[in-house]
């Protein structure tokens, strides 16, 4: 179970770093850039928050089966591949929020700050701090997707005892065998898990939520 | 001193549509200009081209011979830009304040000391802690302008800084500001709509209607005489009328001689009167024949709305009994307070 616990932990932390990373960026350049083709991208990462999980791990594992292009890689059936499902699971959802909440700010924000003299990274890291709140909720919903992701998760992973099996595909497993209590701590188990983090990131959020209103 | 900023040619459009258009403009180091229009004449947008946000379409914005606009930071840095929204950040006054300075690298000690410094120019020193959101707008305005100020700007731009103030902290924002620039050692633009906040600072008024100045001069001669009618609705003329010159340079208001001459060659004019330059008479003294159309009180004053037939704005003292609505009264428009100047276009304001 301690295992287990800890993949799932690693995998989706992991992931939503990443997605994170690629989001944030990715969203920020949405919500700012005046180019055309911002439209068409912008639709494009809102429909990619509702590609069912399902959908991404049948692709992923397509690109990454031993005869598919990405296959020389041997990511198939490794936590490497779950993460990648992962983050293409939460990026688009983190860019959407990031995005949205971006453009949520007074729109002649960026042009103050660049008239108080900040370069581009100055402006951003910004925006950034301002948006902290819907920024953090992307974060939340980001790790929130990844750690009850169960579709790539099996697809991707395999499920494999003591290599990809993570939280989430424990319980459907027992479940299949018929083995209610042991699915029901692994579900309590894995609750816990999200609420501590969700609460953390809920704390810190609604701190700065109150900080900026008050 | 040398021309410290400097518009040549400059063009500027917006989705096909030209939205500005200056042939020159110079502003020597120091110098205060005070920009006069309506909403929408490309107030901001000339601000924003200044303050290099923006290329022009064509033509240049230089500062000391270094076009303004693209990436020259540098240059950017020595302009400060008040914008009429204060857009304060989420976080202390004090840190609003320092956040430009950090930007510039300044070390903390000597930041918030320029930061403070900047806060008690403005009489705002002891909001150095509070949280910027939960400012009044008077209090916000005084602090954004501190912000601007705090990085010692070349130049200082300003667009409506009290637009939203109520009459006593417009005029204490003023009084500050004044203040704060009397050293001469920031050149000025500030853009307004209201003739008393371009008169309060400026060395020379510009009017800009329609993306174009129409007038560029000292304020004393830009108020006695306004290049058309649009200036001088801008400038406060409570009276601006359709009139005409006749062969003998008399003006005609509805036809009927006023008992005020011009220079202007015959034809369509229009004439640019106080509220002051109005004097009620009994019916048959004046030279106008007018109808009481509005009764009001004002501050310290009663305002009559005649028609005569157009429309007449003129005051009275309060302790003077008004003429009543509807009643018939002679008008004289004194000339020392009245100037006569080109017509009034079709749609002066479309």
């Amino acid at each position: 179970m301690h295992e287990v616990l800890g993949r799932s932990a690693f995998v989706s932390l992991t992931a939503t770093a990443i997605a994170l990373a690629l989001g944030v960026p990715a969203g920020t350049w949405l919500a700012l850039a005046r180019r055309r083709g911002r439209r068409v991208l912008a639709t494009a990462v809102n429909t990619g928050m509702a590609v069912p999980t399902v959908v991404v791990g049948l692709v992923v594992a397509l690109l990454l089966w031993r005869s598919g292009p990405l296959g020389e890689l041997e990511l198939i059936y490794t936590l490497r591949g779950m993460i990648i499902a992962q983050v293409l699971i939460a990026a688009p959802l983190i860019a959407g929020i990031t995005m949205a909440g971006l453009q949520a700010l007074p729109a002649d924000l960026p042009d103050q700050l660049r008239a108080l003299g900040a370069n581009t990274p100055q402006l951003v890291w910004r925006l950034w701090i301002e948006a902290r709140v819907p920024l953090l909720a992307a974060a939340m919903a980001g790790f929130g997707h990844a750690i009850s992701e169960v579709g790539s998760a099996t697809i991707v992973g395999g499920n494999i005892h003591g290599q990809t099996q993570v939280m989430t595909t424990s319980i459907v497993e027992n479940v299949g065998k018929g083995d209610f209590d042991e699915a029901l701590v692994y579900a309590a188990v894995l609750l816990g898990l999200a609420v501590t983090i969700n609460a953390l990131l809920t704390s810190v959020q609604q701190r700065a939520a109150a900080w900026a209103q008050s | 001193m040398g021309s410290v900023l400097r518009l040549s040619g400059v063009r500027h459009s917006r989705g096909g549509i030209e939205v500005l258009a200056i042939d020159a403009l110079e502003l020597e180091a120091g110098e205060r200009l005070a920009v006069l229009g309506p909403n929408g004449a490309g107030k901001t947008t000339l601000l924003r081209l200044l303050a290099g946000l923006e290329a022009p379409t064509a033509g240049g914005v230089e500062l000391d011979g270094v076009r303004v606009a693209g990436a020259n930071l540098d240059v950017r840095r020595r302009i400060g830009y008040a914008t009429q929204r204060p857009g304060l950040l989420s976080t202390t006054v004090i840190r609003n304040v320092e956040l430009p300075l950090r930007w510039r690298r300044l070390a903390a000690g000597a930041r918030r000391q320029a930061a403070l410094a900047a806060l008690e120019r403005l009489n705002v020193a002891h909001l150095a802690e509070r949280k910027a959101l939960s400012l009044s707008g008077g209090e916000a305005q005084r602090v954004s302008l501190a912000r601007a100020l705090a990085v010692e700007p070349e130049v200082l731009l300003l667009d409506e800084p009290a637009s939203g103030l109520d009459a006593e902290a417009h005029r204490a924002f003023f009084d500050d500001l004044e203040s704060v620039l009397a050293d001469r050692a920031t050149t000025l633009v500030q853009v307004t709509h209201r003739a008393d906040e371009a008169l309060r600072l400026a060395d020379r008024i510009a009017v800009l209607t329609h993306g174009a100045i129409r007038q560029l001069g000292e304020p004393t001669l830009v108020l006695r005489q306004p290049a058309d009618a649009i200036a001088a609705r801008l400038l406060g003329y409570d009276n601006v009328l359709a009139v005409d010159v006749d062969q003998e340079r008399q003006v005609l208001v509805g036809g009927v001689r006023c008992g005020i001459t011009t220079t202007l060659d015959p034809g369509p004019a229009a004439l640019a009167a106080w509220a002051a330059a109005l004097r009620i008479t009994t019916p048959g003294d004046g030279a106008l024949h007018a109808k009481v159309e509005r009764v009001a009180q004002g501050p310290g004053r009663w305002q009559l709305t005649l028609t005569a037939p157009q429309t007449l704005h003129s005051h009275l003292p309060l302790d003077q009994t008004p003429p009543r609505v509807g009643e018939s009264v002679g008008v004289d428009i004194d000339p020392a307070h009245a100037t006569v100047i080109a017509a009034i276009p079709d749609n002066p304001f479309g």
